[in-house]
């Protein structure tokens, strides 16, 4: 008897308990709701792509000596080199040279290890096309440069969170030349150049 | 207690003074509440899918539905449309009546419980002696229509998807019932409108929330999980399954079911406000304002007003509870199919019958406060 009254009490204490947290839940949502929309209304705004943001590939045909590094760190080897070669100047002369950005997953390998940095990311993302094969970028789609979000006066760029001013999590309405939160990369370069250059300085006078 | 403005009284009057037969002059009456309460129903839709959309966006940081009309009201009629426009598909070796009979029996008895929604003493289009019951038995009419969408689909899943609905509506049904005959019988009537008037007098004190809690709860429960809403909303779980027994549907024939479950959404909370809430009363009884402005209850101009806040406090409790619905479904997790029968057989199921026999007991030892 003692028993079975424990459990209803157990029970009762339970269906108690998640009654609380239900109503828990509700008020977190209702707190929500008096919150900013977090979203980009992506058409008139946009986020201003990180530095390092993988987009499109930029690419420089001049700087090209067609060595196909590309293509070898390539994982499905995608980047077609077209070149011949010149055997008056002994040296490969490049015809063509595409991508097709349909099938690049944008790793960002052909960048890091072309030897004469002629391969590039740019910040473009919008690749959308009515054609698969449209995606297949030539040498000269791929030499031309993106429009900068900060440039078009059809669109608010927005910053990302992480450029940001500390504490602040809305983009909207930034005071002008509002600085995101910690160092700028070049301030901390500053900082190590004059940290290093006491100690040349001691090192010069040592020796 | 007042009788409030009495329009069909007046417009029956009206009619036999320019030399109508009286019978004549109450059959032109009959259709107007109709229309207006059905053109009214209608209208809750629009103004319930806007709500849902904007306040799942607000909870969920977003902006919602903005550019069809001023601040998206717009957008439920251009979906709408969409729909009515939409080629209306029969998939192949489905049963073309059933097909079309499912969507038909599930919206039908919803509009048809209109009949008994009150909005002020006299602002119902019936004042049936059996109102709540009528809703109840039509209610239980809505998972014969789900089962044949589900039926005749010719798709598993659809079926399964059917049956689910079917079993969901049958097991909550029960409670939802067990909850109303408490206020049933507190109130000694299943009329909708006595139900309201022995809630009245004591403004807010006097209504049935503060008598029949438990009540309320398995009752606002119980009627989402018969509006298929989240948490209960596994008949068509939009996340995780293609949509159950509406799968096979496309066109107008899936808007039915859209407006039914939107319908019944509104249907349910208008009820819960006209048994729990106080239908149309005040939150301070329409009698203490009149003998506190200092004139009569039955001042024309005062009977107006009232009238116009009864209609404007049942709509605003319901849209109330139309707001706690939207935001539970933000807030709580769908329940898998086992929780929700056994929430609905080995929980509601008892707390009711305990709350109907705890009602009954207060009845006998305190009949003032229980109705007598």
């Amino acid at each position: 008897m003692l028993n079975f009254l424990k459990q209803v009490g157990d029970y009762a204490k339970e269906t108690a308990q998640s009654a609380k947290f239900i109503g828990q839940g509700l008020s977190v949502t209702f707190d929500h709701m008096r919150r900013r929309p977090v979203t980009v209304q992506y058409p008139y705004e946009k986020l201003i792509p990180s530095e390092r943001y993988r987009g499109r590939i930029h690419f420089e045909f001049d700087k090209c000596i067609s060595c196909e590094v590309c293509v070898r760190v390539c994982p499905i080897n995608l980047p077609v080199v077209d070149w011949e070669f010149n055997k008056a100047t002994k040296k490969k002369t490049l015809n063509h040279y595409s991508i097709d950005f349909g099938v690049c997953i944008f790793c960002g390998n052909c960048v890091e290890y072309c030897p004469t940095n002629c391969l590039s990311m740019t910040e473009e993302y919008e690749l959308a096309a009515y054609d698969r094969h449209e995606l297949n970028y030539d040498s000269v789609a791929m030499g031309r440069l993106p429009y900068k979000v900060t440039q078009d006066p059809m669109v608010t760029p927005l910053r990302e969170l992480a450029y940001l001013p500390k504490g602040v999590m809305s983009p909207h309405d930034l005071p002008a030349g509002s600085r995101r939160a910690g160092k700028m990369p070049e301030e901390i370069l500053d900082e190590l150049e004059a940290a290093k250059e006491p100690a040349d300085q001691a090192a010069s006078d040592k020796g | 207690m007042t009788l409030g403005i009495d329009l069909q009284g007046s417009f029956v009057d009206a009619l036999t003074g320019l030399g109508l037969p009286a019978g004549a002059a109450k059959a032109s009456w009959l259709p107007l509440p109709m229309t207006l309460i059905l053109i009214a129903a209608t209208v809750s839709i629009f103004v319930t899918v806007w709500l849902e959309r904007k306040i799942s966006a607000a909870a969920q940081q977003r902006i919602g539905p903005e550019f069809a009309g001023p601040l998206g009201v717009l957008q439920a009629a251009a979906d709408g449309l969409k729909l009515l426009v939409k080629e209306d598909i029969t998939p192949a070796k489905t049963d073309p009546w059933l097909f079309t009979l499912g969507p038909a029996i599930v919206v039908i008895p919803v509009f048809l419980s209109f009949l008994v929604v009150p909005f002020g003493q006299n602002m119902v289009i019936t004042d049936l002696g059996v109102g709540i019951f009528l809703w109840i038995a039509l209610s239980s009419v809505t998972p014969i229509g789900l089962l044949m969408a589900g039926y005749s689909s010719n798709n598993k899943y659809s079926l399964l998807g059917g049956l689910r609905a079917a079993a969901q509506s049958i097991s909550y049904e029960i409670p939802l019932a067990l909850a109303v005959l408490a206020v049933v019988m507190m109130s000694n009537s299943l009329s909708t409108v006595d139900i309201v008037n022995q809630q009245a007098g004591y403004g807010i004190l006097g209504w049935n929330i503060w008598r029949q809690p438990i009540g309320f709860l398995i009752f606002w429960i119980a009627a989402l999980a018969e509006c298929e809403r989240l948490p209960f909303d596994l008949p068509e779980a939009e996340e995780e399954l293609v949509a159950g027994y509406q799968t096979e549907y496309s066109g107008m024939r899936f808007g039915l079911f859209y407006v039914g479950s939107y319908v019944n959404l509104v249907l349910s909370a208008l009820l819960v406000a006209v048994l729990y809430l106080g239908g149309w009363e005040l939150p301070v009884s329409i009698g203490a304002i009149a003998s506190v402005i200092g004139v009569s209850e039955s001042t024309p101009w005062l009977q107006i007003v009232a009238a116009a806040a009864g209609i404007f406090m049942t709509l605003a409790k319901a849209y109330l509870l139309v707001f706690i619905a939207i935001l539970l479904r933000w807030t709580v997790p769908r329940v898998r199919i086992d929780q929700l029968l056994d929430l609905g057989w080995k929980f509601l199921l008892p707390i009711a019958l305990v709350n109907l026999l705890v009602t009954a007991a207060l009845k006998l030892t305190f009949p003032i406060a229980f109705g007598g």
